[in-house]
């Protein structure tokens, strides 16, 4: 069994008196789609947040492929391939969809003087370069987005918001993809294609993991490959749909039965 | 775009830029009160009619189209005018003082509108500029123009010792560091003498290869091209390479990461944007435009002293970027304009003009945030997408 | 160094703390109540001292002999204006620019200050000449050997003292306080629970807009002169007090507000030229603060990923 592209272990956040994480052991394959679901205020996106560089840990590790992550700043964690959407929509409204697009694609993008104040020519190479790869990015999601590559995002509906937020995370090639809650706002039509796009794109991403965040149990069940669930801080269930939507444990996190 | 729509739009855009010198050599050179008057609310009004109807808008498109002809185009422009003008002083001063606030503002601009941060303490980095051209100017021997990158430079190292707590992400820290640098930047010159105490120190002309710009170039026996106009020459040429500086930076990945920076800290963070470095660049090469244009100032007025960087200043400095459409380079022009030649001609407003920017800064504020030229969506290169 | 100088110093900070003790709790209610840098903070405080030099005057015509009461007369008319303007202030301009970026309000109260400024400096008569203010605290003064106990000193040190405490009974013991303290906590479940936001921020801004007043007026008393841009240092050095303590945090700006008047006097001491206290206790400020960007006491936080 070949080792894990990302693993957590004994992950603990805390913020003052509460611990929204305790000693957390969770796993990610190479090419898996895991569930991370559980009750609001579970720790859901603390993780996320523990994972990205966010928040620090008061202790465990986070390792992406043999490699310790743990307490890394944000930017490195983006440079070792780990991307990801966030609950709220973090779009920065007044600026184009490339625009959008393109700070996703930091890592790719020359930020020398020379070349962005000078040599004016070998820019227009790049951006060429990159309106190419952005319009086949977001054509995998929807054609008719791509077209609106120069507008503001502020001028798009919630679904196509939500496509520019994947693409963003998407284009710079990443191993890892942490989706936090994508069908909120959206209705179960809209949830449904971008998650088809989505699976589709995953093809020309060889390799690429992504953990969900989602409330949405018809989607988790389609699209996950396993779901670790978590109750207040504290893995309580692991494996595949099936299994944790069965589990009475689970049952009662999320109904508050005893 | 049809053919010859975009012709139009250029005849258009080439109107306007003979309106607007026409309309400002007119107000540097009329005296009347009511004629100055009059003119400054035509100003105003034909701008707001611009924004209205989309007048300003096809002509930015048409700024936009031509990144290198526009701003040569607007130098001919003021060069003309101030030709016209050559034998006013006054006209050239303000001409050339308008232009060097065009310049330390597109710093601001720079820090403010593409970074985020608020720089309280502008004018006291252009005074840092000034003080150090006029020590170095009047005790050595360097060359001028070396001296005036060198007060560039020091502008933008001084202002980096306010950078750590800028650094912290709420705004009103760095606010409140600015802010106390500008209030005691006047405090430190006006206790050491050798930096002139209270009475300031006064700055040697400007002197390139043995031409001293100081010095009086007569046509004939009665005309005499004022000494001003060759510093309206090298204030246009500082202005333009802010110009082209601040335009290409803004039209670059650099002025996306800058976006990134002041739009959304936590997720430009989480996209491998250093929010630091950037904040840094930016802060500092606004302090070194601002602190290039107080050098070339200091020379040309041949004084300089505490009492021009006071912390009101600093406030109209920030006040003619606000007013210009934080982020859009372009409003500064108009705004500088207004802001530093209309209490000079207009004598009844001058005792009043930080009332009365005040009140107009608090004006827009409550209900025309986004300032005279609101900023559009980037275009990296002319005729991309849009 | 001989204890009578010491002394002296410590008293002459203790009152210096005080005044900005008050300002700084000022900062630090407007803050917790509204996410908001009001920093016209400074100069209200001046302009509350103006007030009370031009109701002085009035009350000199009609005739007003006795000090105690023409004190408390000008103190009442500095404090009520200036609790107006507050009030009027928040209406106006600061509740109105809420859903804006918070820079607006910053920039806009800042203006506001300078609108202030140059009010006073243009339409007081001679307003741009330091102005003697009376003298109507007792000038008794007891010396032991190098020590000098100014009676007025103490006045002012137990009156700021005591305003400064009864506002915070007010905000721990009243009802309105609880209604600040909900508001500062969660500004949309306060309304829920019936709570006038528009109100009580009024009224908070009333209340830290007179606690400057009042500050002014104390100012003006001990040093007998005020002038049109007292304010302006006085409200940054409020405002760097209150930050050090820890925005949003009472204590913190009491604190702070001490902390700077005692790194003024270390200054004062240290330096030769007096005018670099204030670099120092900047400097001083601003370390702390890139040590501690949250300020001694924790800043009310947070922002949600």
């Amino acid at each position: 069994m070949s080792a894990p592209l990302l693993e957590a272990r004994g992950l603990t956040v805390r913020f003052g008196g509460l611990t929204a994480l305790n000693a957390l052991d969770l796993t990610l394959a190479s090419g898996e789609i895991l569930g991370l679901i559980g009750p609001n205020g579970s720790g859901k996106t603390t993780f996320f947040n523990a994972v990205t560089g966010l928040y620090r840990p008061a202790s465990g590790a986070i390792q992406l492929d043999g490699r310790d992550i743990t307490g890394l700043r944000p930017q490195r964690i983006y440079d070792a391939g780990v991307t990801r959407t966030f609950q709220r929509s973090r779009l920065c409204l007044p600026l184009t969809v490339f625009d959008n697009l393109m700070v996703g694609n930091h890592r790719n993008l020359d930020h020398g003087i020379v070349t962005n104040l000078f040599a004016r020519r070998r820019l227009k190479r790049q951006f060429d370069e990159n309106v190419e790869r952005a319009r086949e990015q977001l054509a995998r999601f929807s054609t008719a987005l791509a077209a609106r590559l120069f507008e503001p995002v502020a001028a798009l509906p919630m679904i196509d918001r939500r496509r520019v937020e994947v693409c963003r995370a998407l284009v710079s090639r990443p191993r890892i993809l942490l989706l936090d809650e994508p069908s909120a706002g959206m209705t179960h039509e809209e949830t449904r294609a971008l998650m088809d796009d989505l699976l589709a794109t995953r093809d020309s991403l060889r390799g690429l993991a992504v953990i969900l965040i989602e409330h949405e149990m018809g989607v988790i069940e389609r699209v996950t490959d396993r779901c670790v669930v978590l109750n207040y801080g504290e893995k309580i269930c692991e494996g595949t749909y099936q299994t944790v939507s069965t589990d009475s444990g689970v049952r009662a996190a999320y109904l508050g039965e005893d | 775009m049809p053919a010859r729509s975009a012709t139009l739009d250029r005849l258009i855009a080439l109107g306007a830029l003979i309106a607007f010198a026409v309309f400002a050599g007119l107000f540097l050179e009329l005296e009347e009160q009511w004629e100055i008057a009059s003119l400054a609310v035509i100003g105003v009004a034909a701008f707001y009619v611009a924004g209205r109807s989309g007048l300003a808008a096809r002509i930015e498109s048409v700024t936009a189209a031509h990144p290198r002809l526009s701003p040569l185009a607007v130098m001919v422009a003021v060069l003309l005018v101030a030709l016209a003008l050559y034998e006013s002083h006054f006209a050239l001063l303000m001409l050339a003082t308008v232009m060097l606030y065009v310049v330390a503002c597109l710093g601001l601009t720079v820090q403010f509108g593409y970074a985020g941060i608020v720089n309280f303490a502008g004018a006291a980095v252009f005074g840092v500029g000034g003080y150090t051209t006029a020590v170095l100017a009047a005790h050595t021997g360097t060359p001028h123009l070396l001296i005036l990158l060198f007060g560039g430079v020091m502008a933008a190292v001084i202002g980096s010792i306010l950078i750590l707590p800028i650094l912290r992400t709420r705004g009103h820290y760095a606010a409140l560091v600015t802010i106390a640098f500008a209030l005691l930047f006047r405090t430190f010159l006006e206790v050491n003498d050798t930096l002139g105490g209270p009475q300031g120190l006064k700055v040697p002309g400007l002197e390139i290869l043995g031409w001293s710009f100081n010095e009086r170039i007569e046509l004939d026996e009665d005309r005499e091209i004022s000494f001003f106009l060759s510093y309206v020459v090298v204030a246009l040429l500082l202005a333009g390479f802010a110009w082209l500086l601040v335009k290409r930076l803004e039209r670059s990945w650099l002025g996306l990461s800058l976006d990134a920076v002041r739009l959304d800290e936590t997720a430009a963070s989480v996209f491998g944007i250093d929010v630091a470095r950037w904040k840094i660049f930016a802060f500092t090469l606004g302090n070194f435009l601002a602190g290039l244009a107080g050098g070339v100032y200091a020379m040309m007025i041949g004084y300089i002293a505490p009492t021009s960087f006071t912390f009101a200043d600093s406030l109209i400095l920030v006040s003619i970027v606000l007013l210009g459409g934080s982020g859009n380079p372009l409003g500064v022009i108009p705004a500088a304009l207004l802001v530093v030649v209309l209490p000079e001609k207009l004598q009844v407003i001058q005792e009043y003009r930080f009332l009365l920017f005040a009140v107009l800064v608090i004006l827009i504020l409550r209900y025309r945030p986004d300032g005279l030229l609101p900023r559009r969506p980037r275009r990296y290169f002319p005729g991309d997408g849009g | 160094m001989d204890i009578g100088i010491l002394s002296q110093f410590v008293l002459n900070g203790l009152v210096l703390g005080v005044v900005y003790a008050m300002v700084a709790v000022g900062f630090t209610l407007f803050f917790g109540v509204l996410d908001v840098i009001k920093f016209s903070h400074g100069d209200v405080l001046m302009a509350g001292a103006f007030v009370a030099l031009a109701t002085f005057a009035g009350l000199q015509l009609a005739g007003i002999e006795s000090p105690l009461l023409t004190m408390l007369l000008i103190t009442l008319a500095a404090v009520a204006s200036m609790g107006l303007l507050g009030a009027l202030l928040a209406r106006f301009l600061i509740l109105p620019l809420k859903s804006a970026p918070p820079l607006n309000t910053l920039l806009a109260t800042l203006m506001f200050g300078l609108a202030l400024r140059e009010a006073v400096r243009l339409f007081y008569p001679a307003g741009s000449n330091p102005k003697p203010f009376p003298r109507l605290l007792p000038t008794d003064a007891y010396s032991i050997g190098n020590f000098t106990l100014r009676l007025d000193s103490v006045i002012i040190v137990i009156t700021g003292l005591a305003a400064i405490v009864a506002l915070h009974l007010v905000i721990s013991r009243t009802r309105l306080g609880l209604a600040i303290r909900a508001v500062a906590q969660d500004a949309e479940t306060a309304r829920v629970m019936g709570i006038d936001f528009r109100w009580v921020v009024l009224l908070t801004f009333a209340i830290g807009s007179a606690l400057a007043a009042l500050a002014g007026v104390a100012n003006g008393l001990y040093y007998n002169e005020i002038n049109f841009s007292m304010g302006l240092l006085l409200g940054v050095i409020g405002f760097s007090a209150a930050v050090v303590g820890g925005l949003g945090s009472i204590l913190g700006a009491i604190i702070g507000g001490f902390l700077f008047a005692a790194l003024q006097t270390i200054g004062a001491v240290w330096f030769a030229v007096p005018a670099y206290k204030d670099v120092f206790a900047f400097a001083v400020v601003i370390m702390v603060m890139a040590w501690k960007p949250t300020g001694l006491l924790a800043e009310r936080s947070a922002e949600r990923v």
